[in-house]
């Protein structure tokens, strides 16, 4: 369903993302982990066709989001780490406005389908309220519902949890693990060791731009000959970061 | 006062990045505007140098026109940077991003009152300080003013600057602990639109034309005698007129009084701010921090009408169109520049109302072709003015929403075809309104009106692309405040490039115009030159307009395409 191949950027002479090769089929949920500036932003910034790679293409759906731009797009859902959204429109407002955007047709169907997602995101009070009064919390569930109003097939997902209650952040789980079960493939990057345990059935970690590490628990365990049951000992192991310590003393 | 420089210092700071970055880059945008500035600031000396021997010459009561006249300049920046410091105070004290960051470490109250009003002041000042300077070096030329002069220029000016912001700072704490702030900044800024078009149609009506015609001296006059009775009340800017007046004219005025007047006010607007800082500001910013729930937020009948309209457009782009008129109808800070649009448009048409056609040496009905002729440019210039507020900056107005776009399946080619059009529409009526009323008034040939609203027909389509295609060109995303886009380099450089287009063909339009013009008023036909002459020159325009059309919407898409966002 998403395809990766030598997928390269650089800004200047800073080489971002290096070599990237991955394929993630449909009905699995992904994790790409990696420390503070690994890449793993440009990446997905690539795969929702926000930037243009330096090399590499990116097929979602086989459809290279490059070269056949709209049609990738079509069946894509992109939920970013930082909410923007235009601040002077309703919530319902922004869904049709999305829903207009995806060409879904404009009756009783849609408005019911706005409406189930209104619900379901806790958002139905809110729904003709502008948004520059929302939450982030608010704010994160609109985009997320908006991701999802076309029925896409693959969703990237940038920091899914950020912002997001507990409430919020376990609805958001049960729903990846149901779109999965219905043959979604789920791109998801994340910083938070548990989330990637307990949702993703393969992790990829990406260090200094390059994929240094992809497979399920075992797999990983293995590259990192480690024996350890925990992500956070292998991911830091991996990245090289396990031997740093707290040297100072506070005061 | 302690060290609240130290809360200065990040400004200070990203200020010298800015500079520092821009070493080995192009020194062409600094360039342009630097030059645009200081030819802003030589045309204001000279204008105003030129006024003031003028009035010189005039006997009796020339010094009374010249210290007139600066009682209302100072007036007039007094009242300007009132508003200014309102707005500015709200959105330093209150609305900043770098608040949170502040508030939450342990920094005694005095250094974020004084950080934040150095702030404003800066903010609010430095505009009307920069263009009121060549003002007041015309003054001191003209009439020769010794060094004390200048020195007393300077000691007059800062406290001049302080009082407006200190009352301004007063002013936003009270508003906000009564309004929420962002409700408040709406308020003020559609009260300043207001202010500015009134001061404008004051101005306009008072037709200072009149200066120029000797016989409307007396009543003009004893308008001004009549002035001067509110000038000499208790206003900071006619104690500085009072402190300055000494140095042009045989004017006695206590200079030191005037100046102790200005200081001592200054001083204490600071303490009072302070005082009500300190007692009424973190109530205020509390209330500032609650969401505000939406007003009017069901627009049923406006989006009928936009959909209707757009029948003919691609579902996609029609989307486009409608979120983007809902957005322009919710937001004060755009929609209520159309109040001053709308003024424009009325001050336009008055002129022309007005025009001492029947006073002039050359036969009338020469005359009314000729302006005629040359309204299709005024009206081609009014036309990139009004395109530099409102197309210019609607790709960047997408803000950092614009993520939504370019993961959405629109191309970007829809994308700014949506802005073309709906930029597109406005513009054309406008351009029309202006061109027809004009030309009615007037009452030009059926040629000259055919002619004029045909070519302002298709010269917006150019000055709508150019507009949109520059707009994208350089995009500002990430703008704090939605009026700092036309102002950027990229709307100064579509303004130079929209007068080229407009004034290209005027150009162009010129000997053709005259030619069939003069042979109709000589009642003969056309020789072959001519006819080769006419066609070549409407060609060129045709061409010229079907390239501005096209291409910088062309650069535009391909330079949106090359971005990363």
């Amino acid at each position: 369903m998403i395809a990766i191949d030598s997928l390269n950027k650089k800004f200047g002479n800073f080489h971002a993302v290096r070599d990237l090769d991955l394929r993630i089929p449909p009905g699995e949920v992904f994790g790409f982990l990696g420390p503070n500036g690994a890449g793993k932003t440009t990446t997905i910034r690539m795969m929702v066709g926000l930037i243009k790679p330096t090399s590499g293409r990116v097929f979602i759906d086989g459809q290279d989001i490059s070269r056949q731009p709209e049609e990738a797009k079509a069946v894509l859902g992109f939920i970013p780490d930082r909410p923007y959204l235009y601040e002077k429109i309703t919530g319902r407002e922004f869904l049709e406005f999305i829903a207009d955007l995806h060409g879904l047709d404009s009756g009783d169907k849609r408005q019911k389908r706005i409406g189930e997602l209104l619900i379901f995101f806790d958002l139905e009070d809110w729904g003709r309220e502008l948004v520059e009064s929302y939450s982030h919390g608010m704010r994160q569930r609109l985009i997320i519902a908006a991701a999802l109003l076309h029925r896409p097939k693959v969703l990237i997902v940038d920091e899914p949890m950020v912002g997001l209650d507990p409430k919020g952040a376990r609805l958001v789980k049960r729903l990846f693990f149901e779109l999965a079960k219905k043959g979604m493939a789920i791109f998801m990057s994340t910083h938070s060791m548990e989330v990637a345990e307990n949702m993703c059935r393969r992790i990829g970690i990406i260090n200094e731009g390059r994929l240094i590490a992809v497979g399920t628990m075992e797999e990983l365990r293995e590259k990192a000959q480690s024996t350890d049951e925990r992500l956070e000992p292998l991911f830091l192991k991996l990245t090289g970061g396990e031997g740093e310590g707290v040297e100072w003393e506070h005061g | 006062m302690g060290t609240w420089l130290i809360l200065l210092r990040p400004k200070i700071i990203s200020l010298k990045h800015r500079l520092r970055k821009r070493e080995g880059r192009s020194l062409l945008k600094p360039l342009v505007l630097a030059g645009l500035a200081a030819a802003f600031w030589v045309f204001t000396f000279l204008a105003f140098k030129r006024v003031l021997f003028y009035f010189r010459g005039v006997e009796l009561f020339g010094d009374l026109l010249a210290s007139n006249l600066l009682f209302m300049i100072l007036l007039t920046f007094f009242s300007i940077l009132l508003f200014s410091n309102i707005i500015s105070s709200l959105s330093t004290f209150f609305l900043a991003e770098d608040l949170n960051l502040i508030l939450s470490r342990p920094v005694p109250p005095d250094r974020v009152f004084y950080g934040r009003l150095a702030e404003t002041l800066t903010h609010s000042s430095w505009m009307v300080l920069l263009f009121g300077l060549p003002v007041f070096l015309a003054y001191g030329w003209v009439y020769k003013a010794s060094l004390t002069y200048y020195i007393v220029l300077v000691c007059a000016l800062i406290p001049f600057l302080i009082i407006p912001a200190a009352l301004g700072t007063l002013f936003s704490i009270m508003m906000v602990n009564i309004f929420p702030a962002r409700r408040t900044k709406d308020v003020l800024f559609l009260l300043s639109i207001f202010f500015a078009v009134i001061l404008y149609f004051m101005l306009r009506f008072l037709q200072p034309e009149r200066l120029a015609n000797p016989d409307s001296f007396a009543s003009l006059v004893e308008y001004l005698t009549d002035l001067e009775a509110p000038f000499t009340t208790f206003l900071p800017s006619s104690w500085a007129a009072e402190a300055l007046l000494p140095f042009y004219q045989d004017h006695r005025s206590p200079v030191i009084f005037f100046l102790g007047l200005l200081w001592s006010t200054a001083g204490a607007g600071i303490v009072f701010a302070n005082w009500l800082f300190r007692a009424k500001y973190f109530d205020g910013w509390t209330k500032a921090q609650e969401a505000r729930k939406a007003r009017i937020t069901q627009m049923p009948l406006v989006e009928r009408f936009i959909r209707l309209a757009t029948f003919y457009l691609h579902p996609r782009v029609r989307a486009l169109v409608v979120k983007d008129c809902k957005t322009f109808c919710r937001d004060a800070a755009q929609w209520s520049q159309l109040i001053l649009l709308a003024a424009l448009v009325v001050v336009y048409l008055y002129n022309f109302s007005v025009l001492p056609l029947s006073r002039s040496p050359l036969p009338t009905f020469f005359l009314q072709n000729l302006i005629s002729f040359l309204n299709m440019g005024l009206a081609g210039f009014v036309l990139a003015a009004v395109s530099g507020r409102f197309v210019f900056p609607a790709v960047s107005l997408e803000g950092p929403a614009f993520w939504i776009i370019r993961s959405s399946p629109i191309s970007l080619r829809s994308f700014l075809r949506s802005k073309f059009w709906t930029s597109l529409f406005p513009l054309l009526i406008l351009a029309q309104v202006l061109i027809f009323w004009s030309n009615h008034l007037l009452q030009v040939t059926p040629f000259m009106m055919i002619l004029s609203s045909v070519t302002l027909f298709f010269m917006t389509f150019g000055v709508a692309s150019l507009g949109i295609g520059m707009g994208a060109i350089y995009p500002r995303f990430r703008v704090e405040n939605a009026a700092q886009i036309p102002s950027g380099f990229g709307g100064v450089f579509f303004m130079v490039m929209s007068m080229f287009f407009v004034g290209a063909i005027v150009i162009l339009e010129a000997w053709p115009v005259y030619t069939i013009f003069m042979a109709g008023f000589n009642h003969r036909a056309l020789s072959l030159f001519e006819w080769t002459g006419i066609i070549l020159s409407f060609a060129s325009v045709a061409v010229l307009i079907g390239v501005v059309a096209i291409v910088p919407m062309r650069m535009g898409l391909k330079k949106l395409e090359e971005m990363d966002f």
